[in-house]
């Protein structure tokens, strides 16, 4: 089965259910997946069909109802709209799951510059992250789950709100830090073209289920102009689509 | 100009060396001053004692000042006390849809019952312990309280699920999440519900330092110096130049505080809202 999960895998989904009280209306029903260390995977999926309650129960911010989810502890996550707190500025927002952890001084210093040189925000710093753009404020997202150094990263429809100039340039860096330290990376999307242009594996997900996985074997950096991308992008849209 | 990267550098240390943060504002702008008036109450030496049957004949603005001065810091005290009852009061409304149930319906009765009906019991009972100028802040307790209550209630629920998820998954909890989560989001509800505390409290002190008019047979020496108070005397006395000139004092210090505070602090609180 393409969509059952290994032994090995970091993170492991078994028989999944989620069923929403008081209203009882299901979420997700008998999902199995599971995602290897240092695996990039996408999960692609028509609206409402559960892919965000997924993650969710990967990042432990939701219980299953039914089923078992076996998930490493460092785990971070990365909101559709960055979900920055706009009181504190750039710096103190991506010190925000370092302080939880007791980094404090010279320490929690170099580990926010990292990150944010990483991210590119270095001159932002003092900012606030009403004064920053879309893409800006996404960066600083990503900088603060980082910097926790998760060994998976979800991500919910990051670049969703997003120009296509700031999202090819926040692929490339997500894909950079990505290969750079392998972290596991799964990530909600409802753009085809965008799953197969990252992910190792594009999980597609219908009526709160798992419908079928597609590896993605092509080498990186993929063009989307070549027939290879373009006929797995085609495979995976008609059954999107269908 | 763009500054050079050293410089920048070394203001970016400065920022999370010295990290100002929600809290810290909070403290000093709320706290510290409300510290600073509770001693300042307990140094009032006639803070609770009646000190005018009968104006005296050439009260100056200094006098009326000096009852203003007392007026207001009954209003510091009661609003410091109703600061401290409510924010755990409107927690434990939002920490569960049960309690949420059991308590709202319970607070809008009582918020709904005329402040000053509470006001001879509560005479009666100060009076008791002695204590019957506490009366009047606990009357201006109950006035204020309600407006903070229902408008940190309202800025808890509109706080975006997406920031207590990012709370969770960065394990901001216990009091770090009270005090860099919770507090901060609810500023600007904080500051509106306390800018119409405030002026439910100057509504109420004309009535509330005027204690006798509530116990029958009591004499007028048993009100309280205030504002409230000098402006019913003097309007029971005939005192037209003390009852206008309290009047524009009031007004004025109502104008400058809503100017100088009110304003720039609804301005401040800005910057704590959601997108």
């Amino acid at each position: 089965m393409p969509n059952a999960s290994d032994s090995t895998d970091l993170i492991r989904l078994a028989g999944v259910g989620k069923t929403f009280s008081p209203t009882g209306d299901v979420a997700l029903r008998d999902v199995s997946l599971g995602v290897g260390r240092g695996e990039f995977v996408c999960i692609i999926g028509p609206s409402g069909c559960g892919k965000s309650t997924l993650l969710r129960l990967i990042a432990g911010l939701e219980t299953p109802s039914v089923g078992n989810v076996v998930r490493p502890d460092r785990v971070s996550f990365v909101f559709q709209l960055g979900s920055l707190f706009p009181w504190l500025s750039v710096a103190e927002n991506i010190a925000l799951g370092l302080r939880a952890k007791g980094v404090r001084g010279a320490v929690l210093e170099k580990d926010v510059l990292k990150y944010a040189d990483m991210m590119g925000l270095g001159a932002y710093l003092l900012k606030r992250p009403r004064e920053l753009s879309g893409g800006q404020r996404q960066r600083v997202g990503i900088a603060r789950a980082l910097a926790v150094e998760p060994e998976v990263l979800l991500l919910d429809e990051p670049f969703s709100a997003l120009d296509p100039k700031t999202t090819y340039e926040l692929h490339n860096d997500l894909l950079r830090i990505w290969s750079a330290s392998h972290v596991t990376v799964v990530m909600v999307s409802h753009l085809v073209e965008e799953a197969v242009s990252l992910a190792d594996r594009v999980v597609l997900m219908r009526d709160g289920t798992v419908e079928r996985v597609y590896p993605v074997a092509l080498p990186r950096p993929r063009h989307e102009l070549t027939k290879e991308f373009s006929d797995r992008v085609l495979e995976i849209r008609r059954a999107f689509f269908r | 100009m763009p500054q050079p990267k050293r410089a920048l550098r070394r203001r970016q240390r400065l920022v999370l060396r010295y990290p100002v943060t929600a809290w810290e504002r909070f403290y000093a702008l709320f706290l510290i001053p409300v510290l600073l008036i509770l001693v300042t109450a307990l140094l009032f030496k006639n803070y609770a004692s009646p000190s005018l049957s009968i104006l005296p004949p050439n009260a100056s603005f200094a006098y009326i000042g000096m009852a203003l001065l007392h007026t207001f810091v009954r209003l510091c005290v009661a609003y410091a006390l109703a600061m401290a009852v409510s924010i755990p009061l409107a927690l434990l409304v939002e920490s569960s849809p049960l309690m949420e149930r059991l308590l709202l319906p319970v607070f809008d009765i009582i918020q709904s019952v005329p402040v000053l009906a509470f006001f001879p019991v509560a005479i009666v009972f100060f009076l008791r312990f002695g204590l019957y100028g506490w009366s009047t802040v606990f009357i201006l307790f109950v006035s204020m309280l309600w407006n903070v209550v229902f408008s940190v209630v309202g800025g808890l629920k509109v706080i975006p699920n997406d920031i207590k998820s990012v709370a969770s998954i960065f394990h901001v909890r216990g009091a770090s999440y009270f005090l860099r989560v919770l507090l901060p989001s609810v500023v600007p509800y904080l500051v509106t519900g306390s800018l119409l505390a405030w002026a439910q409290g100057w509504n109420i002190i004309i009535v509330a330092e005027v204690l006798h008019t509530y116990i029958p047979g009591a004499s007028d020496a048993l009100d309280l110096f205030g504002i409230g108070s000098v402006l019913v005397h003097a309007i029971s006395q005939g005192r037209d130049d003390v009852f206008f000139a309290s009047i524009a004092v009031l007004v004025l210090v109502i104008a400058v505080l809503n100017l100088l505070v009110w304003q720039r602090l609804l301005h401040y609180a800005e910057r704590f809202r959601f997108d």
